[in-house]
């Protein structure tokens, strides 16, 4: 069988072309707009014409989506003050229009260099975030690459009423090398990359639940994921709130003593962690609901 | 400054119905009056990180408040230095934790209940996001460390000379550290000065408070954030068309 690029590996333009309906993409304050960082032209650092962030409208399956790709190569995709407005701008359109919103994320959070401002404007997106799904306008969360999501990106993407991932995905707040440097390599040792994938990758947040789906590392498979939730939500209410609140405190009374990624793993009905450990998504996703058989 | 204990600080926000809030691992929760009406109070004290347990703890008041006293304000207190810094945290998803704590007061926010924020410590990174700057209205003491890092912190982290962040951080209040500047850019609604009658402030924001997040505009009249609000503009504008 022949694949196209792995997902991970490629843009974020490539990404969004290969997700939605051919051609279907049409995007909103293209770089000729020229939107560049006053922050980073002050600080001498290089510019990038959409700050890092696509974002459009498109069609994916014959439906209307409102798309946002985050560049990791420019900044660690992270958000700054136009890359958050351009986000925070596009749910609300998704909003306004009652048109499904898919963020493909790829950031480590806010960038620094550009202080309070992305701070203040991932809480701004979050609002509108929620503003869809009081509207039962779907959000989606593409989490498909290391950079993943982080710190305050990491919030937002659960913020949204469903998340996506592969194996190479990564969903956290702080990363392995902050934790490292705060609480010693004995607490975390950032160069070990299982330890790594297994505390924060898209195999264990699917397991726990905090992941909806776990595909290939493939945009035909991230395309159908999204697909297939693009007609479902997860509205706000007291009663799933509730089920999410006790769901919480069990995962914390079952695993909260074990610092052991592999005890979460056998928890949630992974037999063989080895076999496991070099499944794909799909057959890791496999493997463990038949082990909770 | 002098640094006053969380009881003091309580004491003055709420005046003697402040006893009805506990203070457990320096998380704080329960409920008070404000101008003789009931609120609800969570939040963080002693500057303490924010981890699992303490989401959990927070939200789970939370759903109380919306259970059995509908439509009471909420009030946050926010000193906390940030997410806790822990792999077992992480591990079983901080992250879901925080989000979980935001959908509980956005369901909060549905159902009538008015989202007040003080920020009287520490108010920085995760653990403001998680959940003080999910607010209606936003405000911080004029003594509190509110922001993203001092730039200290920012010059070691992105390995730019802090003199030179300093020097920028006069025409660019983003980069600055503190209430002031963070009010500058519409995150904060007003800094009141410690000295004055807080509760009577709190009891005008809780009356005053509406739903809209008028941050950005905020932002752009106070010239601490000229471009978010016209950029989502033009995002709304261009996707009309």
């Amino acid at each position: 069988m022949t694949r196209g690029p792995l997902f991970h590996e490629q843009t974020a333009r490539q990404r969004i072309a290969a997700v939605v309906d051919r051609g279907s993409f049409d995007e909103l304050l293209p770089p000729p707009e020229r939107l560049t960082s006053p922050y980073l032209a002050q600080l001498g650092i290089p510019v990038s014409f959409d700050d890092g962030v696509v974002i459009g409208r498109a069609r994916i399956g014959g439906k209307k989506v409102y798309l946002a790709a985050q560049v990791g190569q420019f900044v660690g995709g992270a958000v700054g003050e136009i890359h958050g407005a351009k986000l925070t701008g596009l749910f609300k359109a998704a909003a306004r229009d009652r048109v499904p919103c898919v963020l493909i994320v790829e950031s480590g959070g806010v960038r620094l260099h550009e202080g309070s401002a992305g701070e203040i404007a991932i809480a701004e997106t979050m609002r509108a975030i929620f503003e869809c799904r009081a509207l039962k306008v779907p959000t989606i969360a593409v989490i498909g690459t290391d950079i993943g999501a982080y710190g305050g990106i990491g919030i937002l993407s659960t913020c949204c009423d469903f998340r996506v991932m592969t194996e190479h995905g990564r969903l956290g707040i702080s990363g392995p090398i902050v934790i490292e440097k705060w609480m010693g390599k004995k607490a975390y040792d950032s160069s070990n990359r299982a330890l790594v994938w297994k505390t924060s990758g898209g195999k264990t947040k699917y397991l726990l639940g905090d992941a909806e789906a776990l595909v290939h590392d493939d945009a035909g498979a991230v395309r159908e994921a999204i697909g297939k939730l693009l007609a479902k939500s997860s509205p706000v209410t007291l009663k799933n709130v509730k089920a999410r609140q006790k769901d919480l405190e069990k995962r914390l009374k079952r695993f909260g003593k074990t610092g052991d990624p592999d005890d979460v793993w056998k928890g949630m009905g992974v037999r063989d962690v080895a076999r496991a450990s070099l499944a794909s998504g799909p057959e890791f996703a496999a493997m463990a609901k038949a082990g909770r058989r | 400054m002098k640094t006053q204990s969380p009881r003091a600080l309580l004491g003055k926000l709420f005046g003697a119905s402040a006893k009805g809030i506990a203070i457990e691992n320096s998380l704080l929760t329960g409920y008070a009056k404000v101008g003789g009406k009931d609120v609800c109070v969570i939040g963080t004290c002693n500057g303490t990180y924010i981890g699992n347990a303490s989401a959990l703890r927070l939200a789970a008041q939370v759903i109380e408040c919306i259970e059995r006293r509908p439509r009471t304000p909420i009030v946050m207190l926010v000193d906390s230095a940030g997410q806790e810094p822990n792999r077992a945290d992480e591990m079983l998803g901080l992250a879901s934790y925080f989000g979980h704590l935001l959908g509980c007061l956005e369901l909060a926010r549905r159902k009538g209940h008015r989202l007040i924020t003080i920020a009287t410590g520490k108010a920085v990174g995760g653990a403001f996001l998680c959940y003080g700057m999910f607010a209606d209205r936003i405000y911080a003491l004029e003594s509190a460390s509110v922001g993203l890092m001092p730039i200290a912190a920012m010059s070691a982290v992105t390995k730019i000379p802090a003199p030179v962040l300093q020097k920028l951080s006069k025409t660019m209040p983003s980069l600055e550290f503190g209430a002031k500047p963070f009010a500058l850019l519409g995150g904060v609604e007003e800094v009141w000065p410690a000295s004055g009658d807080l509760q009577a402030r709190l009891a005008k924001a809780i009356a005053t408070a509406t739903v809209d997040d008028n941050r950005a505009a905020l932002g752009k009249k106070r010239g601490g954030r000229k471009l978010a609000l016209d950029i989502r503009n033009r995002v709304l504008a261009q996707s009309a068309k």
